[in-house]
């Protein structure tokens, strides 16, 4: 394990791009161009453009998994060889799976409609929709992260809303419960979708006449410890019309999806994936994370998953 | 919240009666090669950090393969906050070892 070298590899990606991995910053937003969304209002929509970097980030992992199996030298000089320099990741990220990317966009849709169903009003920020800086934060790059977190606290606050709506849980438990600790002053509010869509649940309305499937659900740990989301996600399914069934290991209690250490050691995160995997598959139903790290991290075990975004809008949409 | 410092990181680490029940729900001990990949072994190493002991490469496999998924903070009869209690000793460790570490 070459921690240094992929601690650098990450930071200095962020702070020169803004991003974790280098992406095309149109490719974070692209996905609203459907949708006609407005600009701003009193609530944003705040993705911290996780989801969309997911694919990305799932590429560089599988690359680091194929220079981990080879035995001639470290894995810096491995890299270094593969990349020519180690800042240059754009060959590595290109290889994204493009089907991963269209799930995700459609997820972040299928979020966007779902709000709207809900009665909830809402724009959203565009090309600002930056990237949170949560792996500075995870890796203990204070100063970085602080800096980091400064310029997306000065965005949110410019955009003039009140309320900020967060869609996954590592963005949601940086900006409700981080960046109070890390940026004088911040006072916006932060709700998760979920916790949003369940305070509106009335205004929704189940497909009727449609038979409902099972469902198996993996709670994500910042979801399920961090940030106290339990109960909304199985409301919901449950008033989607589906069958909710639960792993041994669920709720506050649920089993991590070794997400946090694929690029630090993407073999000990392949054996948590596939020990979670082998648990889900277990239970039967369709298997559903609300996490776009737990998404990819369970696919690249051969998790067949699918985001509870998709679920909820093609039963209540 | 913002990394704490060494005496708060040696205070908290203190905590620790050592008695173990944090390793039985860690997702990272089963699949490691020593007790540093578990929560008990990660509380030990930051306070030896703290103290300013060597970041081998097994420390720092032990403090950086840590998923801060919390479930250990769940099952500790002492309250200890064990992912911020690693995200403190990987904070130290970029403070200290900025040079080498990145």
């Amino acid at each position: 394990m070459d921690v240094k070298l992929i601690l650098s590899l990450l930071a200095e990606n962020v702070e020169r791009t803004g991003y974790p991995v280098p992406v095309d910053v149109e490719r974070i937003y692209s996905w609203a161009k459907p949708l006609n969304l407005p600009r701003g209002g009193r609530a944003v929509l705040y993705t911290g453009a996780l989801y969309q970097l997911a694919p990305y980030i799932n590429s560089l992992v599988r690359h680091l998994e194929s220079l981990e199996g080879r035995r001639a030298g470290g894995l810096a000089l491995r890299l270094a060889k593969t990349l020519g320099k180690i800042i240059d990741l754009g060959k590595v990220v290109a290889k994204a799976d493009p089907g991963e990317i269209k799930a995700v966009e459609e997820v972040l849709r299928s979020i966007a409609r779902l709000l709207s169903a809900a009665g909830v009003e809402y724009g959203y920020l565009y090309e600002d929709d930056m990237y949170s800086g949560v792996i500075l934060y995870d890796m203990g790059l204070d100063e970085a992260f602080a800096r980091h977190a400064k310029m997306v606290a000065e965005t949110l606050e410019k955009s003039g809303a009140s309320l900020i709506i967060t869609v996954d849980p590592h963005t949601t438990h940086v900006l409700r419960s981080v960046f109070p600790e890390y940026v004088d002053g911040f006072g916006l509010e932060v709700k998760n979708y979920l916790e949003i869509l369940s305070e509106n649940i009335d205004s929704l309305k189940p497909r009727r006449g449609e038979a409902g499937y099972r469902v198996v659900i993996h709670d994500p740990c910042f979801y399920a410890r961090h940030e106290g989301i339990v109960e909304e996600p199985r409301q919901l399914l449950r008033f989607a019309g589906l069958e909710v069934e639960e792993p041994p290991r669920s709720g506050k209690m649920t089993y991590c999806c070794g997400g946090p250490v694929e690029a630090v050691s993407p073999s000990l995160s392949r054996r948590i994936a596939e020990t979670r995997l082998r648990e889900l598959q277990g239970v039967g139903g369709r298997i559903v994370t609300m996490c776009p790290i737990c998404y990819v991290n369970l696919r690249r075990v051969g998790g067949k998953v699918e985001d509870i975004a998709l679920h909820l809008s093609r039963r209540l949409l | 919240m913002a990394a704490w410092g060494r005496s708060r990181l040696l205070e908290e680490a203190g905590k620790c009666a050592y008695c173990g029940f944090c390793e039985a729900v860690c997702p990272t001990l089963p699949y490691g090669r020593h007790r540093g990949y578990g929560p008990r072994g990660r509380v030990l190493l930051t306070a030896h950090l703290a103290r300013g002991g060597k970041a081998s490469p097994e420390v720092l496999s032990s403090i950086y393969t840590c998923l801060t998924c919390a479930a250990c903070t769940l099952k500790c009869p002492a309250g200890i906050d064990i992912p911020a209690l690693v995200r403190a000793a990987r904070s130290l460790l970029v403070a200290v070892h900025e040079k080498t570490i990145i």
